[in-house]
């Protein structure tokens, strides 16, 4: 069809890289995304403390890893850390292998990199909160922890939900990059398999496929998320 | 009136807002069990009062005592846990947690708070949902409620941290006529048992019929203290005369 030839999909190998490929971004896209959360609101609740110092340090953690690109990021990271000389030794070969792999060291970098776009998400949630709000819980008696935990994240969670997709997305997205430092996940195996069969574009068209699908799942189940914890009476909540 | 007696106590409390003044000079008592209204002009310092006995706004000079709490010498949440637990209030825009039912909105604080065993907060929130008259809406969320039920919702709530003092912040302002009356009503009804109310208002009939004591207050200053009957029929300040005049 249309001149595309297909036929190299038919060989197991090339199955193989796919299938590898598809799981590795899930688990770099997974685990990256979990931790961009975590840092984003742990960021917005040090926000909240309104303490000097901490505010500058993470102004400065989000200005730095906003306004840079992930590869530069990405890079980064996979050329300080994996030669701060940290090296374990494989106990299945035998061979030293530094501590932090190309994997970890992409989880890493899109784990920073999603993380301070989350705690802008996260902060601008928190501030849009109405201020009445925090005095009610102070005035029953909700210390800053507590009340950042039971009251505001809950409330700030669902008001960013849809800026927190558009992370998400990116993210997924961003994870493909993690191919120019060796990371096995699906874009690396794309080039490999293109390289293979000089298919480029029936590969990229699969891949593209691929993507799209995957990214289509995330965006689903983020807009099924936000239907499901609205607010009943406001919004989607009615 | 013996101030040593009184269950709150402010003595020359003054806070300002940057360089706005907001209050010059505050000095009230409260008895324990008494229904003391605020009245007064817009930007007054009515909600400030409010604010500073239970600790949401910081005074910059002066005395606040509720019942053993020194509340102007307390710097952190943690200190003033116990006072939060004896002073509870009530808002303007009644700032019910949307993401929590009706039920559970009076359920957090004293289980999350104070530490109550569930089952015994969940009977008493039942309680005071009926005693609200809104037991059919203990599963509804705050954004399908009226702003009246919600009122009530969280006057549940205030009453649910079992205070001595119920604080009430022009309540009944952002409400339509109709369901204001359900509101008074149910405040009515506490102060008839014997809580200690302060309650800033613009209905001048309810204060007038419910409080045993009216304070007026312009530009940060209690200008007049008195009776109900004796301030709206005879205000002795100018002031008083004006305002009165002009919202009677």
């Amino acid at each position: 069809m249309f001149g595309l030839d297909y036929s190299w999909l038919a060989d197991p190998a090339y199955q193989q890289w796919l299938l590898t490929g598809v799981i590795n971004t899930l688990k770099l896209a997974t685990l990256s995304s979990s931790v961009a959360i975590l840092i984003g609101m742990l960021g917005a609740f040090g926000l909240t403390l309104r303490i000097f110092w901490l505010d500058a340090l993470i102004e400065l953690f989000v200005e730095v890893f906003r306004n840079t690109p992930p590869l530069l990021q990405m890079l980064f990271a996979y050329f300080t850390l994996s030669s701060l000389g940290l090296r374990v030794t494989d106990p299945s070969t035998g061979l030293s292998v530094p501590l932090l792999s190309a994997f970890a060291c992409a989880a890493i970098s899109l784990s920073l990199f999603g993380g301070a776009l989350a705690i802008e998400a996260f902060r601008s949630g928190i501030e849009t909160m109405p201020r009445s709000i925090i005095d009610a819980a102070r005035s029953l008696g909700y210390g800053r922890w507590a009340r950042f935990w039971r009251i505001e994240a809950p409330i700030a969670t669902r008001i960013c939900l849809p800026a927190l997709t558009n992370i998400l997305t990116n993210l997924f997205k961003t994870t493909s990059q993690a191919s120019v430092i060796t990371v096995p996940e699906l874009m690396y195996y794309a080039g490999q398999i293109y390289n293979d069969t000089f298919r480029t574009l029936e590969v990229m068209i699969l891949v593209l496929l691929i993507y799209v699908v995957l990214v289509s799942i995330l965006t689903f189940a983020m807009a099924r998320l936000e239907a499901f914890m609205a607010f009943p009476g406001y919004g989607r909540g009615h | 009136m013996n101030r040593i007696d009184a269950l709150i106590e402010l003595d020359n409390v003054r806070k300002s807002f940057g360089d706005v003044p907001v209050l010059k000079g505050i000095s009230m008592f409260v008895q324990k069990g008494e229904a003391v209204c605020i009245i007064g002009p817009s930007g007054s310092g009515k909600s400030t009062i409010l604010r500073c006995i239970n600790g949401l706004i910081p005074v910059d000079k002066g005395f606040v005592r509720v019942g053993a709490h020194r509340v102007h010498e307390m710097k952190s949440e943690r200190q003033m846990r116990a006072l939060r637990h004896q002073v509870a209030m009530v808002f303007q825009q009644y700032n019910l947690f949307p993401h929590r039912t009706a039920l559970e909105n009076i359920m957090m604080a004293p289980i999350q708070v104070l530490g109550h065993d569930r089952a015994e907060v969940e009977e008493r929130a039942r309680k005071l949902l009926k005693k609200v008259r809104l037991s059919e809406k203990a599963d509804s969320y705050p954004g399908q409620l009226s702003g009246g039920q919600q009122q009530r919702v969280a006057i549940a709530r205030a009453l649910a941290m079992q205070p001595d003092v119920i604080l009430f912040d022009e309540v009944t302002a952002a409400l339509d006529p109709e369901t204001v009356k359900d509101v008074l009503f149910a405040i009515r009804e506490l102060v008839e048992e014997g809580l200690t109310c302060i309650l800033v208002t613009h209905e001048m009939k309810f204060a007038r019929d419910v409080s045993q004591r009216v304070c007026f207050t312009d530009h940060g200053l209690i200008v007049e203290s008195a009776p109900p009957a004796e301030l709206f029929d005879n205000p002795r300040d100018p002031r008083t005369r004006e305002f009165l005049g002009q919202v009677l």
